[in-house]
């Protein structure tokens, strides 16, 4: 029988992360028994027992379960690299026949135990070159990709790739000291043609695949202005079978014209960001941002599993900072969270809906959150139970005021979505009204120019005509903005 | 608030949206959880703010402290367990102006009772509780006496504030902190 010593550190004594799997604990055991053999000439018996007696806990999923829990109860628990932080709207609910509707606030950071790697990028900047570009559009766009290549670390690596009908790569994979041979693709920028998003994709995926390892952070920046037709679902394969090989897509588009339903799919599969660039003169700013968050990555492929009771059920996930987005309406699929950044806490918020159960407190779900560490790949994983009690008279309970102040904020958010959901079924009267209140409440929140957006876009529907293009934008990437400052 | 069978029924709109909401699915207004008035049972153990509230609160030493203040509003009855490891702010939520007081008098007539949406602040400082007045409307009143806008008045337990003219008995209990 192994006996537990709490006060022991084995994964210490291991080196090995309190998150390791059972591979990683047996090939360090494996070397340090190795090393510190007695029989072999510098071998150390009183480590080899230690070392014995840690391996003996930590390969067994029950051993090692007891000994966490132990050293978790004397404080002296390592500090996971993630941590969750939960906020429910209530602890209790009654036991009415009603469905019930609870709130759940996830709060992911990343611990002092996980630090940016000093990791290279290995980028690829896939430019649209479209008709549509000509101009002061593409006078900006070649402005930014200039200051972007300076903006790198010379052993950073970018690729450049133009597209229109078909794709062109003005520069293959290199690292970013080569200034000129830069300077000389950005010249070589010339807009002409349609706009077919899959070639330009594909080439950037290709190239960034091509020196994509463990320890690089691998990214396809896309920056389009118009609307792609017919190759939607092509891209999005690719994207989705990029973000399995490690890579991550993300998607600027610039004007009115291009589809935001699209590119926001395109990020979402691709682990990245979409944005909104209504004045051109921002491209530079928002491809500087990009970079640095880029630079900052903690952890990739963040992952949420939801594990719910039978009489509980989701009505819908949101992703509630760095930016708000729906992230869907069900938990039969793993929810992808993408990418954890240094100083920019993931915030998940779910809207569960739970049957009256009898008297006594229950877990009604178990998160489970999976992510890599960003350079070394390595796997971690973390758990949180949601439990809330069934009470026949629960006592009046305050919602926590920060938990109202981001579902607040987002309401806003989902009712201009309901609206652009409305319209496209045709429903143009339940439409305006839901326009109607959000206009009502960014005014109330003292948004005055995304209010001012929204009533526009009443006006117009009020009037039998469709909204325009640059309404929608406003509104879907201003209100989602509509997050708290991190503190 | 309307209730219509156990559904609430949005106050401006008239949406009925599943109890447990917070904002009006139809129209995005804020509806104040709860039903109609009555007097509170104590919040049991945990008290009645969210766990990670006491986690954040713990003094590095954790030798921590803990001060709860329990308020008893004197006309409705309700009582409020507040755990003080944070300054807590006592006025009536206004979600569209980013108004959320941990002591949220809305339910208790308030608005009625001149209770200001930014009224005064509750904090503790060394063990000893105090209250500070935010310029508010209708003024703090410490054992009917009128307090100086933020000016701090320290306050003992069996006190009574008054916010307006709506009365509250303060409880002061101190305990130390559950192992979380």
């Amino acid at each position: 029988m192994v006996a537990i010593d709490p006060t022991k550190d084995y994964y210490e004594v291991l080196s090995v992360s309190p998150l390791a799997g059972e591979t990683d604990i047996k090939q360090a055991y494996r070397d340090l028994a190795r090393r510190l053999h007695p029989d072999t000439s510098d071998g150390d018996p009183d480590r080899f027992r230690v070392v014995q007696e840690a391996y003996e806990v930590l390969r067994d999923v029950a051993l090692r379960t007891a000994y966490d829990r132990q050293r978790e109860m004397r404080g002296l628990s390592a500090q996971a690299p993630i941590s969750i932080d939960m906020v429910l709207s209530r602890p209790a609910v009654p036991i009415s026949t009603a469905t019930q509707m609870l709130y759940v606030w996830l709060s992911l950071k990343a611990t002092s135990e996980l630090r940016p790697a000093q990791n290279r990028l290995n980028l690829a900047l896939v430019i649209d070159r479209s008709n549509s570009m000509y101009g002061v559009r593409m006078q900006n766009v070649k402005m930014a990709v200039t200051d972007l290549v300076e903006s790198l670390h010379p052993e950073d690596r970018l690729a450049l790739i133009a597209f229109s009908d078909r794709a062109e790569v003005l520069a293959p994979s290199m690292p970013a000291q080569d200034r000129r041979a830069f300077g000389a693709a950005i010249a070589a920028l010339r807009p002409g043609g349609g706009t077919e998003i899959f070639q330009g994709l594909r080439a950037g995926l290709d190239e960034v695949q091509r020196y994509a390892n463990a320890t690089s952070i691998n990214h396809v920046i896309l920056l389009t202005d118009g609307r792609t037709y017919g190759d939607e679902d092509a891209a999005l394969t690719a994207a989705r079978s990029a973000t399995a090989q490690g890579l991550g897509i993300s998607a600027f588009g610039i004007g009115e014209d291009w589809n935001d339903d699209f590119l926001d799919a395109l990020a979402r599969y691709g682990g990245g960001v979409t944005h909104y660039i209504d004045s051109v003169k921002d491209v530079r700013n928002v491809l500087r941002n990009q970079i640095q968050g880029l630079s900052g990555t903690l952890a990739h492929r963040l992952t949420l599993n939801l594990n719910l009771a039978p009489y509980a059920r989701i009505q819908a996930i949101y992703r509630a900072a760095p930016y708000m987005e729906v992230l869907g309406h069900s938990s039969s699929k793993p929810v992808a969270l993408g990418r954890l950044v240094s100083g920019e806490p993931i915030e998940v918020v779910l809207e569960l809906l739970v049957e009256a159960q009898e008297v006594g407190e229950r877990r009604i779900a178990r998160i489970d959150i999976e992510a890599e560490e960003a350079g070394s790949l390595r796997p971690m994983q973390l758990h949180q139970d949601v439990r809330i009690t069934f009470k026949q008279n629960p006592e009046q309970h305050q919602v926590p005021p920060k938990l109202l102040n981001i579902i607040s904020r987002l309401s806003v958010f989902q009712l201009q979505e309901k609206a652009w959901r409305a319209l496209e079924q045709g429903d143009t009267r339940q439409a305006t009204q839901y326009l109607e209140a959000v206009a009502t409440r960014l005014f109330d929140m003292g948004c005055r120019e995304l209010g001012h957006a929204a009533m526009l876009e009443v006006g117009r529907l009020s009037q039998g005509s469709d909204p325009t293009g640059e309404g929608r934008k406003k509104l879907r990437y201003g209100t989602r903005a509509l997050t708290i400052p991190s503190k | 608030m309307a209730q219509k069978g156990s559904k609430i029924i949005c106050p401006s709109c008239g949406a009925e949206n599943l109890p447990g909401t917070l904002f009006c699915v139809q129209c995005g207004t804020y509806l104040p959880s709860g039903g109609p008035l009555r007097t509170e049972p104590l919040p049991e153990e945990e008290g009645g703010r969210p766990a990670h509230v006491h986690k954040e609160g713990a003094d590095s030493d954790g030798q921590s402290r803990a001060i709860n203040i329990e308020v008893e509003v004197l006309n409705t009855g309700r009582k409020v367990l507040l755990s003080a490891d944070r300054e807590i702010l006592v006025g009536r939520l206004d979600a569209a102006h980013g108004i959320f007081p941990e002591l949220d008098m809305t339910t208790d007539g308030g608005l009625e009772q001149g209770v200001s949406r930014r009224h005064a602040r509750i904090y503790t400082r060394d063990g000893a509780c105090f209250v500070e007045d935010l310029d508010s409307t209708n003024g703090t009143f410490l054992n009917d006496e009128r307090v100086t806008p933020y000016l701090p008045y320290a306050f003992h337990d069996g006190d009574v504030l008054m916010f307006g003219t709506m009365k509250m008995r303060m409880h002061i209990h101190t305990g130390m902190h559950r192992n979380s």
